[in-house]
């Protein structure tokens, strides 16, 4: 068992630095934009007539683009800092690969930009969570492979042989990726398959991404955070394995819930229900192995975001059980109830687990603490609410609107009107969300510039980067 | 987990199942799926769009209609599909065998489209509709563009500007007769034979 | 897990890569120094994990439709399935007529006096299956009687496989269509006789009137 000097950690540190704060700058840049469009798209579902006139920027497009925005452009930047970050420290050396991480970045994002460029003038592909045209994809598929290298140099060159959760999740989302992803390009776009085969393969592929890709990364970074912020291992760390498996055997099948009652060959759904039942299992491990970030030192805001990550991501799990049921899922399907349940999943689990770790290396790579604490609290509360607001009020709007759609005498007039108020409220909360995010991307360029000031002489407080 | 190997063919097997069974499975089960002919009819259904409206459905795929509206029924019982008349029976996997790209569509802010082609009476109301939109719907007036009214204004003239009329661009036109074409065949004894029977059982009340 | 040593929060010596690497194997690799409620705990999780597999298969059997594709209503029960659609023979036989004999024989079965005969109250076509199915497959050609009047000046084309080329099924429903249209009430005649005739007669020419009438 070979100990990991600090001083080799310092260093992995601070020679990735430059790399992955462009990933985290790029990253930033997306969640403001997609905060924007969300906005937007979001006073359309209540006021359809604004910016109507606009082809740009007609609800199918902004819809479709903050989607895209706020997956390929925040979710994946900032998932693949985290993970190449984490897996770099575990692997107790340097990154390696930097430079094809840095050209891979440059392209990824290159792509995306011109994805969503694409989607604006109206080439959307029209399948959910895979908008952007077929000649794009394979161009982010390749930057893709550049950026994952150092990830999986890091783990196959790895200091110790034993293996930690965190390394589990991360290296399952490196490799998941590609190959859920050239799966649906070949599938949907490319070669699609014949008829409501498509279906059926789209939203496997959704899920997916989302169980398969961006949630293991964020729970890579919660099985890191909570043992470093606690002090503590993880609590019934024998079991991690069991959840992880849960999660990948079962999570796998759990899209096609979504289909239940659509034209569909019955076992199709009903294997989708029975999946995400059995997934809880997964849930119940993970609350059990993280349970201790809850009774943590609420004064590290890293901390915080994991615990509140933990909570949404556990809460989402119960209720993405509940409704995936026939009899609720016949009042909630096709309505604002599934935004409101991606948005806990993307936003209150992804975004705050893995917030939580940006929080955390951000110093460590920069060699700085954070300039302002109270930044860091407003951009939380702002956070907290705007999450809340929106789940909860895009909740309400779906559950209403589902109950009212099931009343045939029911026009859609008369149920925009009883939904108006609850989504007047999400807009509110999507606001609230872009407030936050401009907060933190403000804070972050202020950390880098400080940074950026240090590098060059200057006397900025300097933080001990290998405290950990 | 020391074995890196057993944790990495885990991995590729999780979904490698997954993409088997669900992917691979649906295919295999209807990947193959024939239109039924109707020898009645003398017909095959569904029948083929004309290409006219598969030009239409391309608008309809870029403007992002299926945000707000689904393209399939579900059965009588099963939500208010039928008795919001948007189609008599539920929408099955045959009704989809020609369709290059299946939009099943994310949310209802609108009604079903499956079989608007039959509730719809003509292009213009599509025209009225895009052009002018409704309280719950946005209008899409870059797909109409002015051009000085001749003596005898086009039939297909939404509005009037001065002495300027307002005509659809030919995108909403491919967009209309793609509208008008949405409308599904009857029913398939197939799957009708199967189907129909609904026992008064619901998820729940089994046993 | 206690005797590990557990650095407070917030104090400067938490737990280092390394030791969060090792400390977490060692989690693993020793159970057997634990207390007692932590023995309870994997039969907890076993029984929580079978409890969801069997309310899972459970659901999975009632509601998956046996992974028939055809079903996509997961209540439908498959040995109640018939996908043998048979088309009701009078309405499937009037389309056929319509599309064919319709031409010569009227819209009313009425003929043309001296050219078509009649098959409105016909006697031909209300009597004997050997000879109507034969006069379908193969053709007539000959002087004929049929309620009193006589006809021949043209022939009776073919509808089998010497002519139009229909299937057994198909003369079985049109033939059943005129025995109960026009006035007519003569039982159906079913696709099985039609096929044992056909397999009696092997190929041959337009019949003649003589040559049917000898038959019973
Ligand atoms: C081209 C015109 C023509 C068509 C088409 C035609 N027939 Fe005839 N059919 C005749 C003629 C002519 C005769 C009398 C032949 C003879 O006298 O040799 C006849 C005789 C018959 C007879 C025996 C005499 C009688 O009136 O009962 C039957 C039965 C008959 N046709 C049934 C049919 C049926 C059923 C069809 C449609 C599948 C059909 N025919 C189509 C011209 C036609």
């Amino acid at each position: 068992m070979t100990q990991v000097t600090s001083n080799a950690l310092s260093e992995s540190d601070t020679s990735s630095r430059w790399p992955l704060s462009l990933l985290l700058c790029a990253a930033l840049k997306w969640l403001v934009l997609a905060g924007v469009l969300s906005v937007i798209s979001t006073i359309q579902l209540h006021t359809p007539s604004f910016l109507a006139d606009c082809s740009w920027l007609t609800h199918g497009r902004t819809q479709a683009l903050q989607e895209t925005i706020f997956i390929y452009g925040w979710a994946a930047n900032v998932g693949f800092a985290v993970a190449l970050w984490l897996l770099g420290r575990l692997g107790g050396a340097p990154l390696r690969g930097l430079g094809l991480l840095t050209a891979g970045t440059v392209f990824w994002n290159l792509g995306v930009a011109f994805g969503l460029v694409c989607i604006a003038m109206g080439e959307a592909t029209g399948v959910p969570f895979l908008q952007m045209p077929a000649y794009v994809h394979p161009l982010l598929l390749v930057a893709y492979a550049a950026i994952a290298t150092p990830g999986i140099l890091a783990w196959t060159g790895r200091r110790q042989r034993a293996t930690f959760a965190t390394q589990w999740y991360a290296v399952a989302a490196l490799f998941l990726f590609p190959w859920l992803y050239s799966a649906a390009q070949v599938m949907l776009l490319g070669a699609p398959v014949r008829g409501i085969g498509q279906a059926v393969v789209a939203v496997w592929f959704g899920q997916n991404l989302l169980s398969l890709w961006l949630i293991p990364i964020a729970l890579a970074a919660a099985y890191y955070l909570v043992p470093k912020l606690t002090g503590r291992t993880i609590a019934n760390y024998d079991f991690a394995p069991h959840g992880f498996w849960a999660l990948l055997f079962f999570g796998a099948w759990t899209g096609t819930r979504q289909l239940v009652g659509g034209p569909v060959p019955a076992w199709i759904p009903t294997m989708g229900i029975v999946a995400t039942l059995i997934v809880l299992f997964h849930y119940v491990i993970v609350a059990l192995n993280l349970r201790g970030v809850l009774c943590g030192d609420k004064r590290d805001i890293a901390l915080r975001f994991v615990s509140f990550g933990l909570v949404a991501y556990l809460i989402g799990g119960i209720f993405d059980a509940i409704f995936a049921f026939q009899t609720f899922a016949e009042v909630v399907q096709f309505t604002y109830f599934p935004m409101a349940q991606l948005k806990l999943a993307l936003v209150g689990a992804y975004s705050f687990l893995i917030l939580g770790a940006v929080y955390y290396l951000a110093p460590r790579i920069t060699g700085l603490a954070w300039p302002s604490s109270g930044l860091i609290r407003m951009h939380f509360r702002l956070m907290v609410l705007g999450t809340l607001v929106t789940v909860v009020s895009l909740g309400m709007a779906g559950w209403t609107q589902g109950h009212a759609l099931l009343d045939a005498k029911l026009s859609f007039a008369a149920i925009a009107a009883s939904t108006r108020p609850w989504l007047l409220a999400a807009t509110a909360g999507e606001a609230i969300l872009l407030l936050g995010s401009l907060v933190l991307t403000v804070h972050f360029f202020l950390l880098q510039a400080a940074a950026g000031c240090s590098t060059f002489g200057s006397t900025a407080p300097a933080m001990e980067a290998s405290a950990s | 987990m020391k074995n890196g190997l057993l944790l990495f063919v885990g991995i590729f097997a999780s979904l490698a199942l997954s993409w088997g069974g669900l992917a691979l499975g649906s295919n295999a089960q209807l990947g193959g799926l024939a239109p039924y002919y109707d020898q009645l009819e003398n017909r095959a259904f569904p029948e083929r769009a004309p290409g006219i409206a598969s030009r239409g459905k391309l608008v309809y795929q870029d403007l992002g209609c299926a945000a707000c509206h689904t393209q399939e029924v579900r059965r009588p019982g099963y939500g208010s599909d039928t008795e919001r008349k948007w189609g008599d029976r539920q929408s099955y996997a045959r009704d989809y065998i020609h369709q290059e790209r299946v939009l099943l569509g994310l949310s209802r802010v609108g009604p079903d489209l499956t079989n608007v082609g039959a509730r719809l009476k003509s292009a213009d109301d599509v025209y009225k509709l895009l052009y002018h939109g409704t309280a719950t719907m946005p209008s899409f007036t870059f797909l109409f563009e002015e051009r000085p009214a001749h003596a005898q204004p086009s039939p297909k003239a939404v509005a009037m500007n001065g002495d300027r009329e307002i005509v659809p661009t030919p995108r909403a036109e491919v967009l209309a007769a793609y509208l008008l074409s949405l409308s599904a065949p009857a029913d398939y004894p197939a799957e009708k034979a199967v189907n129909a029977i609904a026992p008064a059982k619901k998820e729940g009340e089994h046993k | 897990m206690s005797d590990h040593p557990s650095p407070k929060p917030g104090s400067s010596s938490s737990l280092s890569d390394g030791e969060l690497l090792h400390a977490h194997e060692q989690a693993v690799a020793d159970k057997t120094d634990d207390r007692g409620s932590y023995k309870l705990l994997p039969l907890v999780l076993l029984f929580t994990f079978s409890g969801l597999i069997f309310f899972g298969g459970t659901y999975l059997n009632l509601f998956s439709g046996h992974f028939d594709p055809r079903i996509f209503d997961e209540r439908a029960l498959p040995h109640t399935v018939d996908t043998s659609v048979k088309m009701d023979p009078v309405v499937y036989g009037k389309k056929l007529y319509e599309s064919l004999c319709i031409n010569c024989h009227q819209p009313t079965g009425l003929g043309v006096p001296g050219t078509f005969p009649p098959l409105a109250g016909s006697e031909w076509i209300n009597g004997s299956e050997e000879r109507i199915v034969r006069i379908l497959e193969n053709g007539l050609k000959g002087p004929i009687t049929v309620k009193g009047m006589n006809f021949g000046t043209v022939p009776m084309p073919a509808v089998g496989a010497g002519g139009a080329n229909w299937s057994d099924d198909k003369i079985a429903a049109v033939l059943t269509y005129v025995r109960q249209a026009f006035g007519n009430t003569s039982g159906p005649v079913t696709e099985e006789k039609v096929v044992e005739i056909h397999a009696k007669i092997g190929a041959h020419a337009e019949w003649s009137p003589e040559e049917l009438l000898k038959l019973p």
